[in-house]
């Protein structure tokens, strides 16, 4: 182990190549996305699959970790912001900013190991869901909320989606009706109260769940995660469904039909 | 399953309807469907759901976007479906409820 | 072009124990895994689903082999690709720690065999596996290439993530 990784030697001996090879895909690099591109840097993960279409501004300049003021005042973009950041801890590091949404890129979403899901939206949590289980990757997903009301409150949660495993439907993180009413909105909703501090928890959680994924370092083996954060009360606690989920095969995910790309037109000749 | 009838009416506007399952939802791709007059492009990939999701009973979707004569509401953009992105606009209240070219037709009524 | 193979480890589990299941004559198990495939950056992804194991009438009493399977079993496999549009790896397990390796006969016969799959699912990849206790190797035939590909990776993914054969 080099003495850059020293401090984390009891991670294991292979922790700091396991990392290295490993490919992180993270949609999404505003407040919750920021903080953990920021912290698998310093972890050693050698590679990242950056997806995020929007820019850095003075509005996001309140929780966008990496960002500066001269970036906000000239619109750099976010997957450049948190690439800079990456290449300026780990500068050998594998990065590929992709500056358009996930879905725009299958095929680099599916050349990650692991994917961070840092968006707005259930429908687009289902959908990078739907993605990942086709392609077999385990995805763990953020996020938070600040709630109107006096006073307001701020809640969030991790939640990991493991192959196999039950899926988010399975422990009520998203609802058909959830879905329902978000697909039949008009338009853009407005922008949503956010602060840096609950992203940070949040990050963080998510960065622990992903390195007990690759090195697992304590006896703690879960299955799968669901999280919540209460931000008034300053407390993390495993959500009971996840518990009466795992009981059950999850009935979303799992035909054969269901992985893979099924309008993939694969090479017919050969170029030898 | 649709029955193989059903599929093949579909080919009268479209160059070979072919259906899929994903995630317990039933879709047919429809390859370069003919679009009303009026409508850039004329022909275009279009993928029919024929069942319930995000809040609409059946949906077309489209491999872009259309022009057409009306103004429509295009509320669903880059929704990833069999690993391709598709683009629907807002059309309520069709029910899966008779031949899929039926329920086809009644979307593309939007366009006309 | 990289091969990136990736099972469950439910998948695995359920693979490892029944390969260990002994025979009345054949010294080893072998089976299909049928799969699915997408293009990533970089090369495949191949994703195991169904494991297809041999019915015990399938095996051919062959001495020059640890294990010989009939056309039977051939033709069943044929038919999940058929039937799922399926990829389809044969595999088999050998009982040491470390890294295994495909011995001759494994070799010739999966030349052979392998790619009589692309008569039904030309086009799509198919291949060979072989586990050990904590290690696998893979070959893959694709696009109708006479050589097969070794396998880069192949992961197991459930907690903790495992990887079996890395060549990344």
């Amino acid at each position: 182990m080099t003495d850059r990784f020293s401090r984390q030697s009891f991670l294991g001996e292979e922790s700091e190549a396991l990392f290295r090879a490993t490919r992180a895909g993270i949609a999404g690099l505003g407040g919750g996305g920021s903080h953990i591109a920021q912290q698998l840097a310093h972890v050693g993960v050698g590679g990242f699959v950056l997806f995020d279409p929007d820019f850095s501004d003075f509005p996001n300049l309140n929780r966008t970790v990496g960002a500066t003021f001269a970036d906000a005042a000239s619109k750099l973009p976010k997957v450049l912001v948190a690439e800079r950041m990456i290449r300026g801890i780990n500068p050998y590091s594998v990065v590929w900013p992709i500056q358009a949404e996930w879905q725009t890129d299958f095929p680099a979403l599916r050349a990650c190991d692991v994917v961070f899901g840092c968006i707005d939206g259930f429908g687009g949590r289902a959908q990078l869901e739907e993605s990942c289980r086709r392609a077999m990757i385990p995805l763990i997903d953020i996020g938070m909320d600040v709630h109107e009301g006096e006073p307001y409150s701020i809640s969030g949660q991790v939640v990991v989606s493991m192959p196999g495993r039950p899926c988010f439907k399975c422990v009520g993180f998203i609802r058909e009706k959830d879905l329902d009413d978000e697909g039949r909105r008009y338009g853009e909703a407005g922008g949503n109260p956010q602060v840096i501090w609950p992203n940070g928890v949040l990050a963080s959680t998510a960065v622990a769940l992903f390195v007990q994924l690759i090195v697992p370092w304590c006896r703690i083996h879960p299955g799968s995660a669901f999280i919540g954060y209460d931000g008034d009360a300053f407390t993390l606690e495993h959500d009971g469904r996840l518990a009466v989920a795992e009981k059950q095969e999850c009935g979303h995910f799992g035909a054969i039909g269901d992985l893979g790309d099924p309008l993939w037109e694969p090479e017919t000749r050969t170029r030898e | 399953m649709l029955k193989e009838e059903d599929l093949r009416e579909l080919d009268q506007l479209c160059a070979g309807a072919k259906e899929y399952t994903e995630f317990e939802r039933n879709y047919v791709l429809l390859p370069q469907l003919r679009l009303p007059a009026g409508c850039t492009p004329a022909a275009v990939d279009a993928l029919l759901c024929l069942s319930a999701r995000d809040g609409y009973p059946t949906r077309l979707y489209f491999a872009q976007q259309v022009a057409s004569r009306n103004g429509l509401n295009w509320n669903a953009q880059n929704v990833p479906v069999l690993q391709r992105n598709w683009f629907a606009y807002s059309w309520s209240g069709v029910l899966n409820d008779g031949r899929p070219i039926e329920v086809l037709a009644n979307h593309l009524k939007a366009l006309r | 072009m990289n091969i990136h193979f990736k099972l469950t480890a439910a998948l695995l589990d359920e693979i490892s124990t029944d390969l260990r299941r002994p025979h009345p004559f054949a010294a080893e198990r072998a089976a299909f895994i049928g799969c699915k495939a997408s293009a990533c950056r970089g090369g495949i992804l191949v994703l195991a689903h169904t494991y297809i194991p041999l019915r015990d009438d399938c095996y051919a009493d062959d001495p020059r082999f640890g294990c010989a399977f009939n056309a039977d079993a051939m033709r069943a496999a044929m038919q999940f690709a058929l039937t799922n549009d399926a990829s389809m790896f044969h595999v088999h397990l050998h009982e040491h720690s470390g890294p295994p390796w495909f011995s001759r006969p494994d070799l010739r016969e999966s030349r052979r065999f392998i790619p009589d799959f692309w008569n039904v699912k030309p086009g799509l990849p198919h291949g060979t596996l072989v586990l050990s206790a904590d290690a696998a190797a893979g070959l893959c035939w694709y696009a109708r290439r006479e050589k097969p590909i070794r396998i880069a990776q192949i992961t197991v993914v459930g907690f903790p993530m495992q990887y079996l054969g890395r060549s990344r």
